[in-house]
């Protein structure tokens, strides 16, 4: 039998009560259901970034890297170039994806190279103790901003859906949605973004966020429809809103960063990847 | 004999492509043939040149006379009679058309018609062209001078061409870039053979985007390159010292230009050794190599991607303006390092790692990585031992030295002429050969570089404790290459 053991012997080092337990948890999960279905470890390539999020690295024992700060969105798109059919699974934190790398996270959208990216969005860089996000809410008070934060907070979902992103979706990190939701973005094909709004115990714990959300899902909103899911993501701007919509905003196919490239289709054709082709 | 001739005239004119039909035509008939570019920063209007001189005998630089003017434009005259021989001549018509110049040209140095048409073959345009080219061979009257063909088999490219050669001879498997004078020639070379050679060739974000993706081909195994130039090269600095940590193989072509910043963005310099050298923080191994010619280009990129497969190592290529976009004769056989593909796709990381890959900051553990380190880092210093990490020309039991290194080497070859001296051309840079103290020790050393503040002296300083006398440095700072016959003076003056 393969080895689809997943876990390391490393003892995980977030706070009692993170919510980052709860997404480790939706990703074991639904890896998971990939090894029943016959996939094997060396299929897979995981990235994280740098702050409480990037420590699932080392939780997962995929191969894979724990590389720079804002820097996950390229080193995937490496890792899928250097062997295109690797599932390759990004993860990031709010500051990560939207602070230091949004040069980046622009352009993964509009290239659509075809991996998952998993934002952990808890609106605070929590492991270097609680300063504001280009996500936290106005008001926000902290060591560095004993003024209140004043700047809007940018709304990842309406940037991603101009952007040209292939597949937008928020969760809530401890809903049963999250299954669900991880399932749908392991079979797109394309660049999948996924926010998981994500409470920080001890710096940004839920502000009611959680009661306020609901489900588009349930709601039967049409997620192939561009301008509906531009209406849903403005429901909620990242600060107190009235409703929270979470699950799939928006899904289309679109042809593949990988694809556009003959030599890398040859590449998965054969289901290799540049390190076995012999000159 | 030895002609040089000056190819004037406003960006878009062509006059690249003019030095460029000559050059592969006279590099055909057995001659050799040095070109270099000086051109601005604009796409239209300006004033661009280019200096072509050949020879009979290899050529690696120009000089400062002229012998013939091809103007394309009447500031042309303006700006470069001055340096022309009294009997040099001009071949100028305004409005005229590239080719019309070509023809005047090739009948001027008594080339046939045929050779003339057998380089139009390779261009667009055929039918055009050759009206324009006949017009302007049957109008020429003058002999400039008389082109005999002879025999030999000589190799035309620039620097930029020697790096892609060698990048192919290693078996690149992906190039990443984002463009930048002047190291964007090479990607475009790559592009354009990367169906043919079955390799990748991707632009980029950024230099930032370029170097972690770079990152993420490395280690899955891909023989994975990248190219910039200085400012391209500082964005890469804190991926350059994730590859230092996570021991990840990506060979990076830094082709210089002058700075700090903008500086001078199509124009020729020196300035990057110590940024290639000391690039990314904390302390770990890296190969810094510095070819001085096209062939060098090709032979020290292989090395590079051997070294950077074998230890895990990040391998800086390091050229400039100069050389990369100076075209060379050349009638050497190339030795090309073949480089395995070793690395496999694991658990890497940007931090301290345990047994698996998981960060840590267990003392014992950090320690223990940092000795296999500098374990590995002093097995690939002994390594580079066996390579050709200087090369000696002129008189070896000389007692004067001339030291230099990268792409002064065309110019001091042409300008060794009566001058009594052992050259030393410094090729790695990092690790510097031990075997250099003993060639320079009490000698009379003459230093030439094309920088300010004479980087390669201190290196120098640092690894032998030997320094240079400020009056022996011959330094160049204005953008501009060292001209063969001035050099030869300047050398001269100093030689005891």
């Amino acid at each position: 039998m393969t080895d689809t053991n997943i876990n390391t012997p490393i003892a995980p080092t977030w706070c009692p009560g993170c919510f980052n337990f709860q997404i480790l948890a939706g990703i074991k999960s639904s890896l998971n259901e990939e090894f029943k279905k016959g996939r094997s470890k060396d299929d897979f390539a995981i990235v994280s970034g740098i702050g409480c999020h990037g420590k699932i690295f080392d939780y997962v024992n995929l191969n894979g890297i724990n590389t720079l700060h804002g820097r996950v969105l390229p080193t995937c798109l490496g890792i899928k170039v250097g062997n295109p059919n690797l599932t390759v699974i990004g993860f990031s934190g709010d500051g990560d994806a939207y602070a230091e790398g949004m040069e980046h996270l622009i352009h993964a959208a509009r290239y659509n190279s075809d991996f998952k990216y998993f934002v952990h969005n808890n609106q605070v860089f929590a492991l270097t103790a609680g300063q504001p996000t280009p996500t936290t809410e106005i008001g926000y008070k902290d060591k560095i901003t004993p003024l209140g934060v004043k700047l809007h907070p940018i709304n990842p979902i309406k940037l991603m859906l101009s952007a040209g992103a292939t597949f937008v979706a928020r969760v809530y990190a401890d809903k049963p949605q999250i299954e669900y939701v991880f399932k749908e973005a392991m079979k797109h094909k394309g660049f999948a973004f996924i926010e998981i709004l994500q409470p920080c115990v001890i710096f940004h714990p839920d502000k009611g966020y959680k009661e306020r959300t609901y489900s588009l899902e349930e709601e039967k909103h049409d997620k192939t429809n561009f301008d509906a899911a531009m209406k849903k993501a403005d429901e909620f701007d990242y600060n107190l809103a009235e409703k929270i919509p979470l699950g799939i905003f928006y899904q289309k196919e679109k042809t593949v960063f990988e694809d556009n490239f003959p030599q890398l289709v040859d590449l998965k054709k054969k289901g290799i990847g540049w390190s076995s082709v012999k000159r | 004999m030895k002609f040089t001739i000056l190819f004037g005239g406003k960006a878009g004119q062509g006059v690249n492509i003019l030095s460029a039909i000559l050059g592969k035509a006279l590099t055909k008939e057995g001659y050799y043939v040095f070109v270099s570019r000086d051109y601005q920063s604009l796409i239209r209007g300006g004033h661009n040149f280019n200096v072509l001189t050949f020879s009979d005998k290899p050529v690696y630089s120009n000089n400062s006379v002229i012998d013939l003017i091809v103007a394309q434009d009447d500031n042309t005259i303006t700006l470069h009679k001055k340096e022309m021989k009294k009997e040099g001549m001009i071949i100028q018509k305004e409005g005229a058309g590239n080719m019309y110049f070509a023809g005047r040209l090739f009948k001027s140095l008594c080339l046939d018609f045929k050779i003339l048409e057998r380089e139009l073959k390779e261009l667009d345009r055929f039918e055009e062209n050759m009206k324009e080219a006949k017009e302007g061979y049957e109008e020429e009257k003058k002999v400039a001078c008389r082109v005999v063909s002879n025999k030999k088999k000589l190799t035309f490219r620039n620097g930029n061409q020697g790096i892609t050669n060698g990048a192919i001879e290693s078996g690149i498997d992906v190039y990443y870039a984002y463009p930048m004078t002047p190291a964007t020639n090479v990607m475009g070379e790559l592009a354009e053979k990367q169906i043919e050679k079955n390799l990748v060739v991707i632009e980029l974000e950024s230099e930032i985007g370029v170097m972690n993706s770079a990152i993420g081909s490395a280690i899955t195994g891909a023989k994975t390159m990248v190219g910039t130039s200085g400012g391209g090269f500082d964005l890469m600095t804190e991926a350059l010292s994730l590859t230092g940590i996570a021991e990840v193989p990506v060979v990076i072509y830094l082709a210089s230009r002058p700075g700090p910043s903008t500086g001078v963005a199509t124009y020729s310099g020196q300035g990057d050794l110590e940024l290639a050298r000391h690039a990314g923080h904390g302390e770990f191994p890296r190969l810094v190599i510095a070819p001085g010619d096209p062939d060098e280009c090709e032979e020290i990129t292989s090395q590079a991607f051997y070294f950077s497969q074998k230890f895990g190592i990040p391998a800086i290529v390091l050229s400039d303006k100069h050389l990369a976009e100076g075209t060379y004769t050349s009638d050497r056989k190339t030795t090309i390092t073949p480089s395995k593909k070793l690395t496999k796709l694991g658990r890497y990381n940007s931090y301290e790692k345990d047994k698996f890959g998981c960060a840590t900051e267990d003392a014992e553990q950090i320690k223990k990585n940092v000795d296999e380190r500098i374990k590995k880092w002093k097995e690939f210093e002994k390594e580079t031992e066996k390579f050709e990490g200087f090369k000696i020309y002129g008189n070896k039991n000389s007692k004067n030295v001339v030291l230099f290194w990268g792409s002064t080497k065309g110019a001091i070859l042409d300008a060794m002429e009566n001058v009594n001296a052992k050259f030393v051309q410094v090729l790695y840079m990092d690790p510097f050969s031990s075997k250099i103290k003993k060639e320079i020790e009490g000698k009379n050393i003459i230093l030439v570089e094309n920088n300010a503040t004479a980087q390669l002296g201190k290196l120098v300083a640092e690894k032998t404790g030997i320094f240079i006398e400020e009056k022996n440095k011959i330094l160049r700072y204005d953008g501009r290459p060292f001209l063969s016959d001035e050099l030869n003076n300047e050398l001269r003056k100093r030689i005891k």
